[in-house]
């Protein structure tokens, strides 16, 4: 993976996307759209056990009150069942478990069995049993029936996706109508200057965090590529839309670092 | 970032580590256990949300009191009032006359309301004790017993001057000289002057004439 560090520039998304139906982009890096979910597997299997630790340094904790945010505008109501994507080391999830209460159900799903594995050690020390359910599961390729969630949540997950629109349009599948998709994600900062200074912070300063605290640099760098070709707020609008979502909306957190969108599907 | 998510992650680790303190807040939490209690305090720009489990969650409530009012669940309390009227709400005898006056307004179950007063109103916590973990029993025991002192001295101070001003507005008031009275004796006392002013012009008047 050591030479996808090659280049500190990011590459439009778009120009990467079209060169080749068959490809896809790995950070800056260009992978045959098979190779891709075993990439990604490869960095979360690297980082899981650092992750939490990771996440608060490297965002200096502000990363809880985006999720915090999130779970504010889920509407989560006691028996509404939740489908946490991505949940990886079950932040959402611990919180959603208290909310929804023991006539509800939460789904931590997450494609990467090390994550999975840590998320359900942490909530079940933390006392968290009885309604949550740990599932194994492409964002994909949902193996739920339809109409099945209230809320469904992704929070730093969508990115890593192969095929973003077909994880939207798997996700409409499983909500019930009237329900909500939260996605949260990084984005594209609003100001010039903001958004030097965060390329100058994850493509200089996060991969040497990472060397440091997790001992693995090109996870890291990854993180900041993949970021770079993330689509920005509007795009991402505007997959939300062709998967069928309505009243769609979202929202710049930290000056457009991070964006929360928002789906119904009616 | 969301100032009102840093808020409410305040607000509800204080609301737990305070309740953690009583040993008792658990069996309280549990009676309330699957309840809500949403809360709009003017002049606040949001509404906050307690969930009740085994501790408390504070979530920030982005809809209007309108909208929650409608999707109120069965162990659910949304009441919408001022931080002003706040303290009123202890005395459940008063609850009437507020709603009455529009200063609250209250959906769902009282009960949830009431339930979470007395979490907080029964807390018992043994500050005593919890000093005494940090520092010493005698320098706990000392500063507990010196502040208690010095309460119960602002209190006692508070009380006479209640009282000195209750007295002064009760009896002194009657005694007191009204305002036209007031007026009618300033009246006096410039017309006095001003007579004052005319003999002490005339008696120089007249030293001027005899020299």
């Amino acid at each position: 993976m050591s030479d996808n560090q090659a280049s500190s520039t990011p590459v439009e998304p778009s120009s990467v996307e079209s060169s080749n139906e068959q490809t896809t982009h790995f950070g800056f890096k260009q992978v045959e759209k098979e190779q891709k979910a075993s990439l990604v597997a490869n960095v979360f299997d690297s980082v899981a056990a650092k992750y939490d630790v990771m996440n608060d340094l490297m965002s200096m904790g502000v990363h809880r009150l985006w999720k915090r945010f999130t779970i504010d505008c889920s509407g989560v109501r006691a028996g509404n069942k939740v489908l946490d994507i991505a949940g990886g080391t079950g932040d959402l999830t611990a919180k959603f478990s208290r909310l929804v209460g023991p006539t509800g159900r939460v789904t931590l799903a997450d494609i990467n069995l090390s994550m999975l594995q840590v998320g359900r050690d942490k909530l079940r020390d933390r006392g968290l049993v009885g309604n949550i359910d740990y599932v194994q599961a492409d964002a994909e390729a949902l193996p739920f029936p339809d109409n099945h969630f209230d809320v469904v949540t992704m929070a730093f997950g969508l990115r890593n996706v192969t095929e973003k629109q077909n994880a939207l349009n798997s996700i409409f599948r499983v909500l019930k109508p009237g329900g909500r998709l939260l996605v949260l994600e990084f984005s594209k900062p609003t100001s010039e200057q903001l958004s030097k200074l965060y390329d100058m912070y994850s493509f200089h300063l996060l991969p040497k965090m990472g060397q440091l605290v997790a001992n693995d640099a090109e996870s890291y760098q990854y993180l900041a590529e993949s970021i770079r070709m993330h689509p920005d707020q509007e795009t991402l609008k505007g997959m939300f839309e062709e998967a069928g979502f309505e009243q769609c909306d979202y929202q710049n957190l930290t000056g457009g670092i991070v964006a929360l969108h928002r789906g119904y599907k009616f | 970032m969301p100032a009102s998510a840093l808020f409410a992650a305040t607000l509800e680790q204080s609301i737990n580590k305070v309740l953690a303190l009583d040993s008792e807040s658990e069996s309280r939490l549990a009676e309330l256990n699957g309840s809500r209690l949403i809360a709009f305090l003017s002049p606040m720009p949001f509404g906050i949300t307690l969930v009740f489990s085994d501790r408390v969650d504070v979530l920030i409530e982005h809809d209007d009191f309108e909208s929650v009012k409608a999707q109120l669940g069965p162990k659910d309390c949304c009441i919408k009032t001022s931080l002003d009227t706040l303290p009123e709400l202890r005395e459940t005898s008063q609850l009437t006359r507020l709603i009455q006056q529009k200063a609250l307004y209250l959906e769902g179950e009282l009960g949830v309301a009431q339930q979470v007063s007395g979490v907080f109103q029964n807390l018992d916590i043994d500050v005593e004790e919890l000093l005494a973990v940090r520092t010493s029993d005698v320098f706990a025991h000392q500063s507990v017993e010196s502040i208690k002192a010095l309460h119960q001295k602002v209190m006692s101070m508070l009380t006479d001057a209640r009282s000195v001003v209750g007295n002064a507005m009760v009896e002194e008031k009657k005694i007191a000289a009204h305002k036209l009275a007031v007026m009618h004796f300033s009246d006096e006392v410039s017309a006095l002057r001003d007579s004052t002013e005319r003999l002490d012009a005339r008696l120089r008047d007249l030293e001027e004439r005899f020299k």
